[in-house]
């Protein structure tokens, strides 16, 4: 049976649409299933869809949307009833074939590698094979351009949150929290623990789609080691 | 020839248009944080809405004209002055070559945008002028300007005579619309709104919230009674937009500007609505906020009466600059 999920304001110019207030994976296919949908079959004045964990913002032009259907009291009303139609055709359009497994190459070698290996006991070598022995799944995108939310890590390494974050981590650098994994797009300041790093350039602000993820997307980490690192390095 | 930046001022950059279709990786629309004020700046010299223009914070920079230009500057807070002597806002003025432009404090709040016909020469990054700091794209070369930086017109505005009086302005009256009350910000309801307690659902439309220090393009935090929930949760990060409200861990709220991050783990309490947000870009630190709730309705409607006048504004400033054939 479907969970049931509401719509709600945001603002005047964008609704949200919840299926709780949980971190699932279930959960986030059916945000990004219906992120696809509305991309895909836009109403008129729609301008675009933020997907979160368990939330789908659907931002629009209020104005266009009002002229376009002056027989609604509010341009919410309309796009509330357009989400709910395309809500009701869920289960044939619910598919994930669009996403793909992304591969990225990690010299593990981060900092923060011997506090998590020492936390639980164990080698780093056996994070390592933990980190990299499952797929993961892309959540959202958000804190920075391009960092992308992934879970669930495995509970055996599931780490807690450094208590004072670094003023700047470097970008590339892969790093777990509680049980999300993720990679720095950018340089910035940062609280995860750094295990690793990617020569791979995750987010590319010269091309015209900077960013290698998306929500939805599977990814799977593999250990590389100094020589391949620096014949990868794409900084 | 081009104009050179004296002084940087405290945060000089290039804006532009809000950047669409980005925020599902994380990018934000940016741009102006007075959108009013920077779209009139670009109709007052007959440019369109996407035009790059200087948006300018106190406080501000002073910039030397090396050749004559068409300009105008817009917003609150300062007098402009060339070459020493106070010229008019929010209407167009010639400058000529070598004259000094700077900019004299009169309020605490406040910034300020220059136009020039035909916009600064910027880079465009993913649809947009806009300047985004973090990731150092769009605008100059993605950063503030600094002492020294050159800047080009995309179009010559210059002429031989100097002085000429342009009959077309944007008078104080018809900002008022926008602007007045200047401490009364109105607002919608968002999506946790309904979880403040009862007492502070009070508190939050009864006091004055004073713009804090702590606030930026990002963001502005605000002081005032702390507010609570009525019941404690944990959110799992869920999108936000310019204007939403957030309920911090200690009670105090913080409203999201033009350069806020795409999602957030506050409660949402409230959005500012959004033909408010440009009197709420001229309320600078310290300021006072009263809030006031509005139905959707009410905010759609004010939206909708702002982007008419606004139209008119452009139609009736290009009706003249092809009247005057301002190259």
């Amino acid at each position: 049976m479907k969970k049931p999920y509401t719509i709600e304001t945001l603002n005047e110019n964008a609704v949200l649409v919840s299926f709780g207030n949980i971190i699932n994976v279930d959960v986030n296919k059916r945000i990004v299933a219906l992120d696809q949908q509305l991309n895909v079959a836009p109403f008129l004045g729609f301008t675009e869809t933020v997907p979160a964990y368990c939330s789908l913002a659907v931002f629009y032009n209020p104005i266009q949307v009002h002229s376009e259907n002056p027989d609604y009291e509010t341009a919410f009303q309309f796009v509330t009833e357009y989400i709910k139609i395309k809500l009701t055709g869920e289960e044939i359009e619910e598919k994930d074939s669009r996403n793909k497994v992304i591969e990225i190459p990690v010299l593990y070698d981060g900092e923060d590698l011997e506090f998590v290996s020492g936390q639980h006991q164990m080698t780093r070598e056996e994070i390592i094979e933990i980190h990299t022995s499952s797929a993961y799944h892309v959540f959202m995108i958000g804190f920075l351009p391009g960092f992308a939310y992934m879970g669930s890590l495995d509970e055996r390494i599931a780490t807690s949150r450094k208590s004072s974050p670094r003023t700047q981590v470097p970008a590339g650098s892969v790093g777990i929290a509680g049980f999300q994994t993720g990679i720095y797009p950018q340089s910035s300041p940062g609280g995860w623990q750094l295990i690793g790093r990617t020569p791979i350039k995750i987010f590319d602000k010269q091309k015209s789609k900077p960013c290698l993820f998306k929500p939805g997307d599977e990814v799977r980490f593999y250990s590389i080691n100094h020589n391949e690192f620096n014949k990868l390095h794409e900084y | 020839m081009s104009t050179e930046i004296i002084k940087p001022g405290l945060l000089t950059t290039l804006v532009g248009c809000e950047r669409k279709g980005f925020r599902n990786i994380g990018i934000g629309s940016g741009g102006a944080m007075d959108r009013v004020a920077m779209r009139v700046a670009n109709y007052l010299v007959g440019n369109n809405d996407n035009a790059a223009v200087m948006e300018l914070h106190l406080p501000a920079p002073e910039i030397l004209f090396k050749q004559s230009y068409l300009v105008s500057i817009t917003g609150k807070g300062f007098e402009v002055l060339v070459n020493g002597v106070a010229v008019p806002r929010w209407r167009p003025i010639r400058v000529t070559k070598n004259a000094a432009m700077s900019f004299d404090i009169k309020s605490s709040g406040g910034r300020g945008y220059l136009s020039v016909k035909g916009g600064w020469r910027a880079q465009d990054w993913l649809g947009s002028f806009s300047t985004h700091l973090g990731v150092q794209m769009g605008g100059y070369v993605g950063r503030a300007l600094r002492k020294g930086d050159l800047l080009e017109a995309e179009e010559e505005s210059g002429g031989e005579k100097d002085g000429i009086k342009f009959p077309w302005a944007i008078s104080e009256n018809e900002l008022d619309r926008i602007y007045f009350p200047p401490n009364e910000i109105r607002c919608v309801k968002s999506i946790e709104t309904d979880l403040l307690s009862n007492e502070s659902k009070e508190i939050v439309t009864s006091q004055f919230f004073t713009i804090t220090h702590q606030s930026n393009r990002m963001g502005y935090r605000l002081a005032g009674e702390p507010l609570y929930l009525s019941q404690r949760m944990d959110m799992a990060s869920s999108p936000v937009d310019f204007g939403t409200i957030q309920l911090l861990p200690d009670g105090n709220l913080i409203i999201l500007m033009a350069d806020h991050q795409t999602a957030g783990g506050y409660p949402r309490i409230g959005s500012v609505i959004k033909a408010d947000l440009p009197k709420l870009a001229q309320l600078g630190v310290n300021g006072k906020v009263a809030f006031k709730m509005i139905s959707l309705a009410e905010a759609e409607l004010l939206l909708l009466s702002m982007e008419k006048q606004l139209d008119e504004i452009k139609s009736s400033c290009l009706q003249q600059i092809s009247r005057y054939s301002i190259k």
